[in-house]
């Protein structure tokens, strides 16, 4: 899988899987991870598809989920820009961040752990 | 709302049934991706659309009519065998295709003529395949028509030219819907152009559906041919 750049996000997309969801992931995640920042402005829909090389319907998808969640404003003859609001940035962070925790809870059921012996591993893993 | 729809279209050329009692629809405004081996019938089914192959028996609606020349004003067909006369200069093909296709949008072939890099005083007999590929792509894109047909234009294709006609494509339709067919045996590359799939096979849609929905449930466009066909 080829990794793209595109205004200040990384992309890289997998064919066997929904690409206008991956889209809207990989951008959810820049705004979680601050790649994006508040009131920045992201590419328009044909420069996103154009150097995705995906159709323009794809991305189109992916920009109205992420304008229906707030995430970002399109102003009219401007452009598509992130919210500034820091709470529904956070609120995209804390989304995720559960979304990690599941993966991880899940990870450890199918390799027979309990809660308990987790909750060590998680202790003392390292965080530097 | 469909563009086109075929009701049990049968065409038989002696003993071989290319088009088999083929049903389907192309939706409007979409792109859709005909898919399927050598012989399965796709070049077949774009021919009955423009009218070129009469059907023994069944039902074609183009853009609400039968197939026929009045309707073929919205359509632009690039067929699998076209060529370019050889003497004339990029230049000149636009502006011969400018005197003689319906709908002609000359600003939008210079703009694609720039945007798909070919040399305007070039002639067409020195211009490689894929340049020449270029060439007939931007004159079907600059035809402000509802309908696409695009039969191979990949093919036999280098993979910089190939670029450039996906990219031709993508702003063609970010800048106005088209209904859009495709048919490609470049499967990986030309997979996420597609908002709709149809696997042809002996004369049949063997499969059908939303790109988007196909991988969700099966995975890749590619990964699906090949199960279909191996």
């Amino acid at each position: 899988m080829e990794e793209i750049k595109a205004g200040g996000i990384t992309f890289t997309l997998d064919l066997s899987k929904p690409l206008w969801e991956q889209v809207l992931h990989q951008i959810r995640g820049a705004l979680a991870r601050s790649d994006l920042q508040p009131g920045e402005k992201i590419p328009s829909l044909r420069d996103l598809a154009q150097q995705l090389k995906i159709n323009p319907n794809t991305v189109m998808r992916a920009y109205q989920e992420l304008e229906r969640d707030g995430l970002t404003e399109t102003r009219r003859g401007q452009g598509t820009f992130i919210t500034s609001s820091q709470q529904k940035i956070s609120e995209v962070r804390n989304l995720l961040a559960e979304d990690a925790v599941k993966a991880f809870v899940q990870e450890m059921r199918v390799l027979g752990l309990r809660k308990p012996e987790a909750d060590n591993l998680l202790e003392e893993a390292k965080w530097e | 709302m469909m563009a086109v729809s075929l009701e049990g279209v049968t065409k038989t050329y002696g003993a071989q049934r290319a088009l088999d009692s083929l049903t389907l629809g192309l939706s409007e405004g979409q792109v859709t991706g005909v898919l399927g081996p050598n012989g399965a019938g796709k070049s077949t089914l774009f021919k009955a659309i423009v009218g070129l192959v009469r059907p023994d028996k069944g039902n074609i609606k183009v853009l609400g009519s039968k197939p026929s020349w009045q309707v073929n004003q919205q359509v632009a067909y690039l067929s699998d065998q076209c060529r370019w006369y050889g003497s004339h200069t990029v230049r000149q093909a636009i502006t011969y295709a400018a005197a003689v296709f319906p709908l002609f949008n000359t600003e939008r072939a210079e703009k694609l003529v720039d945007f798909m890099n070919l040399d305007r005083q070039a002639t067409v007999q020195t211009l490689s395949k894929g340049q020449e590929a270029r060439l007939k792509l931007i004159i079907c894109l600059a035809r402000d028509v509802r309908l696409l047909l695009l039969d191979e234009p990949f093919s036999g294709i280098d993979l910089v030219s190939r670029e450039k006609i996906i990219q031709g494509l993508i702003e063609s339709f970010a800048e106005r819907k088209q209904t859009i067919v495709i048919s490609t045996h470049e499967i990986q590359q030309a997979e996420s152009l597609f908002d709709q799939v149809i696997f042809i096979d002996l004369g049949q849609v063997v499969l059908s559906g939303d790109a988007e929905t196909l991988r969700q449930e099966k995975g890749s466009v590619e990964s699906i041919y090949r199960g279909l066909f191996q």
